[in-house]
């Protein structure tokens, strides 16, 4: 089925790029250089300057368009049109007609930064994605490295694992909102062990039964990477470090850790961003209005724009967020180069 | 970071066939004690929630309401209630059929262009790549009116209908999966051996023929992964789905989203329907996790995330 | 370029549409309809779905399509929204898309968000008719259907007042003779009906509920001379509205009335904390906890009042107090502007507001009918008080910025609920959290009154 769609895949667009060799990279390679002009602005260089490389004929850049042309379509597009959005005075007497809604610059953006709880909203994202990806990280390399040898029933303990993974985050926030309901499971657990944690659904604990939840949803994910990167340990590592009769920790700490940097790396991007992105888990767990303690930015945005109707604010709030965030982002990915780890081509 | 891993296979590491004995003593990582400590609490954590569901649906609503974990009537009733109540059945039948379908078609196009990615050297090639990852971050809260805005004007200007088909999520989801299943092929692909590849240019195949016999076949654990990627994005969406779909297109998450909702005024929440269905929305997923698990973690392997 | 004209974007937009061209779905065209002759036609229709009935709402779903196809010829599909949230989004996207349901049912209090968008039908004296006249309607309901006589947009199906539910045995057992009318007497009787030994309670209420937290401050505000918006001003930094919150929480911080677990609860919580008969009052419910009631342990035991109308530290009504016993509720249905076949959805809802269909929609669900002489049929005691009640309802405050002022007044509540776990609101956090809410209402209003 797979082979099928790529076929025709192939047949579309091939018949139209295939042959031309000199003609068709610089049209494909630029809309996709132009899709992320923000968070990489270091990365693109002026387009006129593209007369080499030849040396490499026939390369396929063809095969870029369809993904990259639906990217183009359905995320960079929406995306400038929230851009414009963020300009305009945007809310339920003008969303009729949108196109024509007044257009007032960056009073929206000033409003998200001065005299909204923007601010504290990223600082509750970041400091609960953080918070949650600590404890998560050791959870998820310890669950790999005791699943990295063989034993009975292995197999089964792995798909155990996966389970908070794999299921669906709101039937996850259904069940833990279920479990922590005022007099609810986990409560009257607490209880015969004589302990009153109060409510986990109001008030400031919210941030912690946040953090929680998010915590038994996504370590399984670290689990999966740290584990990708065990299976890349060679064989003859794990020989020398035992013939040497290495202590067990001393082991993991030198000779195993090393090779589970990548994987985390990449881990431990993805996850802050799935963490900060998170709306599901948030909105069904507490609901709208959401206590102060858990208005993170997903849930602050809708509110904004769905309870309030502020569209033109809320999309400026969005967008303030994302450059917030994409600069460290940019930053780490410069530092921890996962985009670099070789450059093909280069020897032959 | 490359400097510890030069992977060169030789023909000792043969020798220890895996799960035989000697393999088992040289690759053993954890004092055993410890190991058993690791396992049992996070089966724990794990597990108990997974139980509680189950529990919890078999059991009466009050109880639910009171905090019991061990139910205190048993009925499995709620099992038969939700396919009228809940609406699952129609929900299943668009979430597998708009997630399977994401699913494969986004598999199929990030292996092209994690290929090209991989193995050719362009201008802006670096940039695409951080791009894939920076594409991540950007919040579907943000992207939901435009994107609505952006299929409804189609239905004006084009006469497409978009919204309310299973066709505007099966795109929107393809979209929004493409980032990171590309990624994933990126990072399976990087760790093929180039041999194969040039012994096959070398008796004159084309690029595309290079990929669909000799890439193709090589990278179905990174396929499998990116797949199930694509899969559960499909699979999890409620924001996109809840407002692009209509009765006869609404996924299972939406239609569980939306009963969950529903039992907010009234009486006492129906907890075990609620349960029942949670459970039976997430099964497909976990059985088709266990079918391609084996995938999943080798899928993520070969060469690693270097 | 980032400013680009919004006609770029569509070309681009189209043009990229076309490429990836999944082009499946029925593109419905279709104008040029007969008066009432739908054949062939369907009719969209989105309305809540009714959680504690969804058997009962197929059912009526199926009853009304069938009536509906042997009089139009024309076809209905029911859409139901979960919540109220469910409700806006549904709203903004078709406002935003000029596509949607046709008929759309709405919550009293969305209405005038709803008429701020000028998305729906503001109904001529010609289409009045179509929907069987005004005057079919009670007069009360139409208290929000537009700002004025003259523009309404809202048609009215279904009141549904608050009130208060009493379980009679034990008032009885407490020696209380009738209902209190006052807050104040409220509290005096809630404090002789409360007994911790037995975990009885005098009022039941839920404080982490979505919409009950602001219909008390409400009342009691309306009710002290405080109409909340006073043209163009929001007035919540008011000593009344703070009386309100005080009370409203002091139910539970001083005069311990009610149970501490409902700091948590919704008002299903409390209803189900009364129906088993653990409460001497349910507040805030509506007709439609007959049918738990009635099923529950406290079945031919309980009574429905009146909720009080003197506000809190008065001893008689205030001015036009005795008419501010609820907030006007209800259902009211509205047209979408951009429908294509706005005389089959006018017949529609002539046909739902026919004294018949009113009847039997309140025999199924227990919502008092909208339409005038259904109501005034109605003969059954339990319901008398609810009726009554019907036709001393107030309309809250019609302009397009009441979902936010509504949003502000429930954030008080819920960011007070960590203070109310610990025992105590203080004096100088309840006012700060009032005068956030005074800031970002008033912000609100400014911008309905642009």
């Amino acid at each position: 089925m797979s082979t099928d769609s790529f076929k025709d895949l192939r047949t579309t667009t091939g018949s139209a790029s295939g042959s031309s060799k000199p003609a068709t990279p610089a049209p494909t390679a630029r809309p996709r250089k132009g899709e992320v002009p923000r968070a990489a602005p270091g990365g693109s260089q002026p387009p006129g300057a593209r007369r080499k490389g030849l040396s490499e004929r026939n390369r396929p850049l063809w095969m870029l368009i369809p993904g990259g042309l639906l990217m183009v379509v359905i995320i960079v597009v929406p995306l400038l049109l929230g851009i414009y959005m963020a300009g305009l005075d945007l809310d339920q007497y003008t969303l009729r007609r949108w196109v024509s809604a007044p257009f007032i610059g960056v009073d929206n953006f000033v409003e998200a930064l001065v005299s909204s709880p923007l601010l504290r909203s990223v600082w509750l994202s970041v400091s609960y994605s953080l918070i949650a990806m600590v404890v998560t990280l050791p959870l998820g390399i310890a669950a790999a490295v005791a699943t990295q040898n063989a034993f009975k029933g292995r197999a089964l303990i792995r798909s155990v694992f996966l389970i908070p993974y794999v299921l669906p985050s709101f039937v996850v926030a259904t069940v833990w909102r279920t479990m922590f309901q005022p007099n609810g499971v986990v409560d009257s657990a607490l209880g015969t062990i004589g302990i009153d944690a109060g409510l986990w659904l109001n008030g400031p604990q919210t941030y912690w039964t946040l953090i929680l939840v998010q915590i038994w949803a996504s370590w399984p994910f670290i689990y999966l990477l740290a584990l990708s990167g065990l299976q890349s340990v060679d064989h003859e590592v794990h020989e020398a470090s035992a013939l040497d009769g290495a202590l067990w920790w001393n082991k993991l700490r030198y000779v195993v850790f090393p090779y589970l940097k990548g994987p985390l790396s990449l881990a431990f991007l993805i996850g802050m961003l799935h963490h900060i992105n998170n709306f599901t888990l948030p909105f069904v767990l507490f609901g709208v209005p959401a206590p102060a303690d858990v208005e993170v930015l997903p849930i602050l945005t809708y509110v904004t724009s769905f309870q309030s109707f502020r569209f033109g604010l809320s999309a400026a709030m969005a967008f303030v967020s994302l450059v917030l965030i994409a600069i460290p982002l940019f930053v780490y990915l410069r530092a921890v180069k996962l985009d670099d780890a070789e450059t093909p081509g280069g020897k032959k | 970071m490359s400097a510890t891993a030069t992977p060169v296979r030789t023909a000792s590491s043969q020798e220890f066939r895996p799960g035989s004995r000697r393999q088992h003593e040289v690759t053993r990582l954890l004092p055993g004690p410890l190991l058993a400590i690791i396992l049992v609490f996070l089966c724990a954590v794990v597990l108990i929630p997974v139980a509680y569901i189950f529990l919890a649906s078999v059991n009466s609503d009050i109880g639910v309401a009171n905090g019991e974990f061990l139910p205190s009537s048993f009925s499995l009733e709620n099992y038969t209630k939700i396919w009228s109540s809940v609406g699952l059945a129609t929900g299943l039948a668009n979430s597998v059929l708009v997630a399977g379908a994401t699913a494969v078609v986004s598999a199929a196009m990030s292996v092209a262009t994690a290929y090209v990615l991989v193995r050719y050297q362009f201008r802006g090639r670096l940039t695409i790549l951080r791009g894939l990852l920076a594409l991540q971050s950007v919040p579907g809260t943000l992207m939901v009116l435009p994107v609505f805005v952006l299929f409804s004007s189609a239905a004006s200007y084009l006469g497409i209908q978009v919204i309310g088909t299973q066709w505007g999520l099966f795109v929107t989801y393809l979209t929004f999966a493409m980032p990171f299943s590309t990624w994933v092929m990126v990072t399976y692909l990087r760790g093929l051996p180039r041999e194969l590849e040039e012994a096959a240019r070398i008796d004159g195949a084309s690029n595309v023929g290079v990929l669909v016999r000799i890439i193709l076949p090589l990278s179905w654990p990174g396929i499998v992964v990116s797949g199930i990627f694509a899969f559960l994005l499909g699979w999890n969406d409620v924001l996109f789905a809840s407002v692009m779909t209509r009765p006869e297109s609404q996924t299972a998450a939406v239609a569980l989203q939306v009963f969950g909702a529903s039992q907010e005024g009234g009486a006492i929440p129906l907890y075990g329907q609620m349960m029942a269905a949670s459970l039976v929305c997430a099964a497909p997923v976990v059985i088709l996790y266990l079918i391609f698990q084996r995938y999943l973690v080798g899928g993520l392997t070969a060469g690693g995330v270097k | 370029m980032r400013f680009a004209s919004s006609a770029k974007f569509a070309a681009v937009a189209a043009a990229a549409l076309a490429l990836t061209a999944c082009g499946g779905g029925a593109s419905s065209s279709g104008s040029a309809d007969g008066p009432v002759d739908g054949k062939g036609k369907k009719l969209s229709v989105l309305t809540g779905v009714n959680s504690q009935y969804s058997e009962q709402q197929k059912e009526w779903f199926k009853d009304i399509g069938a009536k509906f196809k042997a009089e139009t010829g024309a076809d209905i599909e029911f859409e139901t929204f979960a919540s109220a949230n469910d409700e806006l989004t549904r709203i903004q996207t078709s406002v935003v898309s000029g596509q949607g349901p046709d008929v759309y049912s709405l919550g009293t209090t969305f209405t005038p968000t709803a008429y701020a968008t000028k998305a729906f039908v503001t109904l001529s004296d010609d289409d009045w008719k179509k929907v069987g006249g005004k005057d079919r309607f009670n007069q009360a309901a139409l208290g929000i259907s537009g700002p004025d006589d003259e523009h309404q947009a809202g048609i009215p199906f279904v009141s549904r007042p608050f009130v208060m539910a009493y379980n009679k045995e034990l008032l009885a057992a407490a020696g209380i003779e009738k209902p209190a009318t006052t807050w104040d007497e409220l509290a005096e009787q809630a404090k002789k009906l409360t007994n911790p030994a037995t975990g009885t309670f005098g009022l039941a209420t839920g404080y982490k509920d979505n919409f009950d937290p602001w219909k008390f401050i409400w009342a009691m505000s309306v009710q002290a001379g405080n109409p909340i918006v006073d043209g163009k001003s929001l007035k919540l930094d008011d000593p009344a509205v703070k009386k309100a919150y005080e009370t409203y929480f002091g139910w539970l911080t001083k005069d311990k009335v009610v149970d501490p677990a409902s700091i948590g609860w919704s008002n299903s919580n409390a209803v189900a904390a009364f129906a088993s008969g653990k409460a001497g009052y349910l507040m805030m419910t509506t007709s439609s906890s007959v049918p738990t009631l009635e099923k529950s342990s406290v079945a031919g035991k309980y009574a429905y009042a009146t909720m009080p109308t003197t506000a809190p530290g008065e001893t008689s009504p205030k001015g036009d107090a005795e008419n501010a016993a609820s907030i006007l509720s209800g259902d009211n249905v509205v047209v979408a502007d951009y429908s294509k076949q706005k005389d089959l959805a006018f017949a529609y809802i002539k046909l739902i507001t026919s004294k018949e269909e009113q009847l039997n929609y309140q025999k199924i669900f227990g919502d008092l009918p909208a339409n005038a002489e259904a109501l005034k049929s109605l003969d059954s005691p339990t319901l008398q008080p609810i009726a009554d009640t019907a036709t001393r309802s107030k309309a809250t405050p019609f302009t397009g910025a009441w979902g936010d002022i509504q949003l502000a007044l429930l954030n008080v509540t819920v960011q007070s609920i960590p203070d109310l776990s610990n025992g105590s609101v203080s004096d100088s956090a309840l006012q700060d959290r009032l005068k956030d809410a005074q800031a970002k209402g008033q912000a609100s209003l400014d911008r309905a009154s642009k």
